[in-house]
């Protein structure tokens, strides 16, 4: 196990690495001048010459490159183009608000689609499993974009049950839950349509084993048989898609936090990048692709410790 | 060492414990309407740099004008713009063309017991402006000389009509405390070194900024008790917010403001802020093309303006005859040419430029794109073939400046938005003659448009520099180089109960804005 751990976690830091190349990369490919493109075309050349300097425009890009690399190592990812903030600090103070809406979204998505999932197993072929694969599919379909507008037109301004902007109040955890309800309905709505149809798919396959058939033969009762024989075994693909659905969820966020104005990594890369802050956007990609990786890696840590024939592949 | 393991029950166990933790949060408070005289407001973004020397602009301004001296303010006069002494000043007076007399008002405390407002704040304030990243608002100015513990002169280098409206009414012409930002270290970001206004500023990065009441200001106290500025990046969402009755007001854009005219929510009301923007379609005077007088004059004539404010603008801008915006001296209310499309393939007829095809590059966005199209569609009908080429802003503000590539060869036709200041001499510096290869894309020269530039900046007679402003103009015009577009409002939705300041250039003033 202990080796299995040390080759994921030399991997994934070759995958985060690999993805600072290609960022620094991209974003150095982007025609025009940086400095002229982050801070306007009108800006005085003392302004774009303090620009260069802050941003070591005037050195080679390998060193650039170095010298970012170095800096991210330590914690360090720069500072904000406009206010000089650290835009290590700037995440910080976001990171738990992205958060807070991933685990909210994929915590109801997994509890509503997990069951539907089993429900749909255990009653293969009749009405209950077709209204559970429609409700599914439907789920799917629907972009997440799509969900937040409607649930804002109907719940915000139609009905005017919950919040329509913002995180809540600070301290006030009421507030704060009142202002994720939307968001997080709104980007977990087609997880619950994903984690049906795989449970469904993964129960159905267990549910045919000898020893759910023995257990059965044993006069269990269908629920232990269902949750305590089943499910554990048809969970572990579940787990994989939980893991990639974090990180899918991170980045799914932004519309979210867009349309709800609602503070997070996801609207930081996109008001960065309309702004043409630079290290800021670079610096919330690099974290939210580590937060990808790091939960695909505590997915495959899991996986590992459930099912001990993964240890021995890569 | 203990082994690491877990069984799927506990697995499946502590799954359902983290999902039910992340979907209870507590007790939710349903209590959320607002107590006592509080604005709710949108801002667009996070306010970087307060530093009136190195801000941005935009809303930056907005908490200037709340937290901050300025010497002059705006006042809309019917449909124009102009100024008026602020609450800070006892006396402004131009004495003459080149000196502007200021007596502050005594008393008017920094917070941080930094004392109180002082002539040489001004004089500190103005001068470091000079070395600033807002310079170009300084460039009249000598000096500021100070006589006296609230007296000065502000004193400028050559005759300069515009200084009190452009420069001292704007997030420029914000004054700081010296002793503040020297202990500071000469500059600021996100929080202001010291105070003195109505108002006090905090902010919660990415969330909001609060304004409350300053409890040291001694000044005329505003309508309003605090002031919540919710950080709403997309206009679009800050509408949603709008009708939801989160915000009290905010801005709207084309499509809204024409859906609310139609059906104005309850208790609504539409303030436009000014229309200082301008959109033109400019054409390559030098590109070989477009050499020919009679081909751009062809262009004119056959550019249907109306349809793009219609099929673009929903109806919702200013139609344009020039670069002089309305409510400005030397705004213009026709042109000298008119959409005639037989007039327009008589004139390319007459030029033998026949199958001539051409590229129209606009930036990427829904408005400049739809408009590209109607004018793609209209030069089509002259038998003019158009490619539209959308186009990132990075490499679209650089496309006609020559020391930044070669694409300012290739320009041919392009739709150009610029924004001005609420002054006419600002609009015209973009196309002299030593503008040529910076601003000035068209690239044409005239010895009688430059003359004139340099009068309009020195004259002070209203009436004589509208004269100057309308012949610039013309001049501009006759050169075939522009279809005049439209001119973009700043326009705001709010509660018909309250009555909102806006400047010229869209920046609210919380503190001018009234409860009835």
């Amino acid at each position: 196990m202990t080796a299995y751990l040390f080759k994921r976690l030399g991997l994934s830091m070759a995958v985060v690495l690999a993805v600072v190349v290609v960022l620094f990369s991209l974003l150095h490919m982007i025609p025009g001048d940086p400095a002229t493109i982050a801070l306007g075309p009108r800006a005085t050349p003392e302004a774009i010459a303090r620009y260069a300097a802050k941003m070591h425009l005037d050195q080679p890009v390998w060193k650039q490159l170095v010298i970012y690399v170095g800096n991210a190592v330590t914690g360090d990812l720069g500072v904000d183009v406009f206010s000089e903030r650290p835009v290590t600090t700037m995440i910080l103070e976001r990171l738990g608000f992205s958060m807070s809406l991933v685990f909210a979204g994929m915590g109801w998505a997994a509890v509503l689609g997990i069951p539907l999932g089993c429900l749909a197993a255990v009653k293969p072929n009749t009405w209950l499993d077709w209204i559970t694969g429609v409700i599914s599919v439907a789920t799917i379909a629907v972009p997440s974009f799509l969900v937040s507008i409607w649930a804002l037109l109907i719940f915000a301004v139609g009905l005017r049950w919950l919040p329509a902007i913002g995180a809540g109040e600070p301290g006030d955890l009421g507030d704060q839950f009142l202002h994720l309800i939307m968001p997080a309905f709104a980007v977990g709505l087609g997880w619950v349509g994903y984690l049906a149809r795989m449970v469904r798919a993964s129960m159905l396959e267990v549910m045919g084993e000898p020893y759910i058939r023995s257990a059965r033969a044993f006069g269990l009762k269908p629920n232990k048989v269902i949750f305590g024989y089943a499910l554990r075994v048809a969970i572990l693909p579940t787990i994989t898609l939980i893991g990639m659905g974090f990180g899918g969820l991170i980045s799914a966020t932004v519309f979210a936090e867009i349309i709800f104005a609602r503070p997070g990594i996801g609207k930081l890369i996109f008001d960065s990048v309309m702004a043409r802050n630079f290290p800021v956007v670079q610096g919330a990609v690099l974290v939210a692709t580590a937060l990808y990786i790091l939960v695909v890696l505590i997915s495959d840590i899991l996986i590992a410790m459930l099912d001990p024939r993964v240890r021995d592949s890569l | 060492m203990k082994r690491l393991t877990t069984t799927r029950r506990h697995f499946l166990a502590t799954t359902g414990a983290l999902g039910a933790v992340g979907l209870v949060g507590g007790v939710p408070s349903m209590l959320r309407a607002q107590e006592g005289k509080v604005l709710r407001i949108r801002l667009d973004g996070d306010n970087n740099v307060l530093d009136p020397g190195y801000m941005v602009g935009g809303t930056e301004v907005e908490a200037q004008l709340q937290c901050l001296p300025f010497l002059a303010e705006y006042v809309r006069e019917g449909d124009t713009f102009t100024w008026r002494p602020s609450q800070y000043v006892t006396k402004l007076e131009q004495r003459d063309p080149t000196h502007i007399d200021f007596e502050l008002v005594d008393g008017l405390a920094w917070s941080n017991g930094y004392g109180t407002l002082k002539a040489s704040d001004v004089a500190y304030s103005y001068n470091r402006m000079k070395t600033s990243d807002w310079s170009g608002y300084f460039d009249a100015l000598e000096t500021v000389e100070v006589t006296g513990d609230l007296t000065g002169t502000i004193v400028l280098n050559q005759a300069f009509a515009p200084f009190i409206m452009v420069t001292l009414c704007h997030g420029p012409g914000a004054i700081v405390c010296e002793k503040a930002v020297e202990d500071a270290g000469g500059r600021f970001t996100t929080d202001f070194p010291a105070i003195c206004g109505p108002y006090t500023y905090s902010a919660t990065p990415g969330q909001r900024v609060v304004f409350e009441r300053n409890p040291e200001w001694t000044g005329p106290l505003p309508d309003f008790d605090r002031i919540e500025g919710n950080v709403i990046t997309e206009v679009k969402a800050s509408e949603l917010a709008y009708e939801a009755g989160e915000l009290d007001c905010t801005e709207l854009g084309a499509d809204t403001m024409a859906r609310y005219q139609g059906a104005m929510p309850d208790n609504t009301a539409i303030t436009t802020a000014g229309q200082l923007q301008y959109m033109w379609l400019g054409m390559n005077t030098e590109h070989e093309k477009l050499k020919d007088i009679k081909v751009r004059q062809a262009i004119q004539h056959a550019v249907d303006v109306d349809s793009i404010l219609a099929g673009a603008y929903s109806n919702t801008t200013a139609k344009s005859h020039g670069i002089i915006c309305p409510g400005l001296l030397g705004h213009r209310t026709e042109s000298s040419y008119s959409y005639d499309p037989a007039k327009a393939k008589a004139l390319l007829d007459e030029a033998g430029a026949s199958g001539l095809e051409l590229t129209l590059r606009t930036l990427n966005n829904q408005e400049r794109m739809l408009a590209a199209q109607i004018i793609q569609a209209n030069l089509a009908a002259i038998g003019i073939t158009v490619t539209v080429l959308p186009v990132d802003s990075g490499p679209f503000w650089e496309m006609g400046i020559e020391e930044k590539g070669d694409t300012w060869k290739e320009l041919e036709l392009w739709l150009m938005r610029y924004g001005t200041v609420p002054d006419p001499y600002e609009a015209t510096q973009w196309f002299v003659s030593d503008q040529v290869g910076i601003w000035n894309w068209e690239r044409w020269t005239d010895e009688e448009f430059d003359r004139l530039y340099k009068e309009g900046i020195a004259e002070t007679d209203g009436a004589k520099r509208a004269d100057i402003y309308l012949r610039m103009q013309q001049i501009m015009e006759d050169t075939g180089a522009y279809v005049w577009i439209n001119h973009e409002p700043e326009a705001y939705a709010h509660r018909a109960d309250i009555t909102i300041n806006a400047a010229p250039s869209g920046e609210l003033n919380y503190r001018r804005f009234n409860l009835a």
